[in-house]
C-alpha cells in the first residue's frame, strides 16, 4: 500500500508540475524535493500543496508543515497517508 | 501564435558557460559594454554591484537564448517581458542593437545601484496569500506591491527593515512562503522617483526603432511603439509589474504557444498557476 501510494505521489508531482519526459522511476523516493534533488521551488510547491488537497483531500496549513512534507517524495506520501479523507 | 517570454532579473547564475560562437560574441559584447566578464563573474574595473552583475548576466543570456532560437528558425508572433526582461527585448524586437540592450542594462543597473548607497532595500516573494491581505500588509509596513505574477505569487519592494516586518506579518497571515532578497532598489515602486531624470537621461541616449515584432507591456498589457518607449522604461522601473494580466491578455489575442527566452522558468511556472485557475 505504501509502495502503491509513492507511485502515485511521483505521478502527481509529475502531473501537477507538467514535468516532461520525466516517469515516476526517474524520482528517487527519498531524495530532496527542492535544491539540488529535483530542483523544485516555493512555485512549485504551493502547486503540489493544491494537486493535494485536489486529490487526497489533504492540506498543507502552514509553511512549517509544508517545509517538513515537502522534504521528499516519501514524506509526501507519509502526510496524505496520515491525514487523507 | 506563439510569444517569446524575456524574463526579469534572475537571483543566481550557474557557473557552466556555452562554448559555441554565439556565446562568445556574447560574452564580448557585454565585456566592451558593460565592462563585465561573463565567464569570471566579475568586474572590468571599477564596476558595479553584484545585482548589476545578475541584470547584466540575465540579459546576456536571454540575448543567447534569442539567438540560438532564432537560428533555429523559431521567430515569435509577440514579444512580452517581466521587469528588467525588458531590455534584450528590445533587442529581439529590433528596437535596439544587442549591445545597445547590454549597455543600456548596465546603465540603468549602476544608476540604480546608487540609490541603495544610501539605504538598504529588499524584494519580497511572497506565496500563497492572496490580493488583499497582502495588500493590507504592504501598506502596514510602508513597502509596495512590486509585482503581480499570478493571484497567488507577488513581490513586494521596500526598504529592509519595513520589508522584514511585512514578510514577517505575511508568514503569521498564512503565506506558505516569504522571503526577502537584498537589492540595491526598491525596484517597481515610486520611490524610483527619487532618480527618475538620472534614468530619463539615460533612455533618451537612444533612438528607438519601431518593434518589428509586437511588443506587449507588463502594465498596460497595450503593444509598444517605438514613440512609446522612452516614457515606458522610466514608468515601469516605478510601476507594478503586472505579469498574470499579461499573460491573460496574451491568451485571450490567440497565443497559444509561450517560450522563456532566459535564464530559470519562473513565468513558465506562473503561467500553469494561471493555465489551472482559467480550466476550473
Amino acid at each position: 500500500m505504501a509502495e502503491e501510494l509513492i507511485e502515485k505521489v511521483k505521478q502527481l508531482i509529475i502531473d501537477a508540475l507538467r514535468i516532461e519526459g520525466m516517469t515516476p522511476a526517474d524520482i528517487e523516493t527519498d531524495a530532496p524535493l527542492f535544491g539540488e534533488g529535483l530542483g523544485l521551488d516555493s512555485i512549485d510547491a504551493l502547486q503540489l500543496v493544491v494537486a493535494m488537497e485536489k486529490e487526497y483531500g489533504v492540506v498543507v496549513p502552514d509553511a512549517a508543515t509544508g517545509t517538513k512534507v515537502f522534504r521528499s517524495v516519501r514524506s509526501m506520501a507519509d502526510h496524505i497517508a496520515e491525514h487523507r479523507k | 501564435m506563439n510569444c517569446f517570454m524575456f524574463p526579469g532579473q534572475p537571483l543566481s547564475h550557474g557557473t557552466e558557460w556555452p562554448d559555441d560562437p554565439d556565446f562568445r560574441a556574447i560574452a564580448d559584447i557585454v565585456r566592451r559594454r558593460a565592462f563585465f566578464d561573463l565567464e569570471g563573474f566579475s568586474w572590468i574595473g571599477t564596476g558595479s554591484t553584484d545585482n548589476v552583475k545578475l541584470q547584466v548576466f540575465g540579459t546576456a543570456m536571454s540575448l543567447y537564448r534569442f539567438w540560438i532560437l532564432r537560428r533555429e528558425n523559431t521567430l515569435p508572433d509577440f514579444i512580452a517581458e517581466h521587469s528588467m526582461g525588458i531590455y534584450p527585448a528590445l533587442a529581439a524586437c529590433g528596437s535596439l542593437t544587442e549591445e545597445e540592450a547590454i549597455e543600456m542594462t548596465f546603465r540603468v543597473g549602476v544608476c540604480l545601484a546608487r540609490m541603495g548607497e544610501t539605504r538598504s532595500y529588499a524584494l519580497g516573494c511572497v506565496v500563497g496569500l492572496c490580493r488583499e491581505p497582502l495588500l493590507a500588509i504592504a501598506e502596514n509596513h510602508g513597502v509596495f506591491m512590486a509585482n503581480y505574477n499570478t493571484s497567488r505569487h507577488f513581490l513586494l519592494s521596500g526598504e529592509r527593515p519595513n520589508m522584514e516586518e511585512a514578510m514577517a506579518e505575511a508568514l503569521a497571515t498564512g503565506a506558505f512562503s516569504a522571503r526577502t532578497f537584498p537589492c540595491d532598489t526598491p525596484l517597481h515602486t515610486p520611490l524610483v522617483g527619487e532618480i527618475d531624470n538620472e534614468l530619463r537621461g539615460i533612455f533618451a541616449d537612444y533612438r528607438y526603432a519601431e518593434p518589428r515584432t509586437r511588443l506587449v507591456d507588463h502594465i498596460n498589457q497595450d503593444c509598444l511603439s517605438a514613440a512609446d518607449l522612452g516614457d515606458f522604461l522610466r514608468e515601469e522601473l516605478q510601476r507594478p509589474v503586472y505579469w498574470e494580466k499579461t499573460y491573460r491578455a496574451l491568451r485571450a489575442a490567440g497565443v497559444t504557444g509561450f517560450v522563456e527566452v532566459g535564464e530559470g522558468d519562473s513565468l513558465k511556472k506562473y503561467n500553469r498557476w494561471i493555465d489551472g485557475e482559467m480550466r476550473s
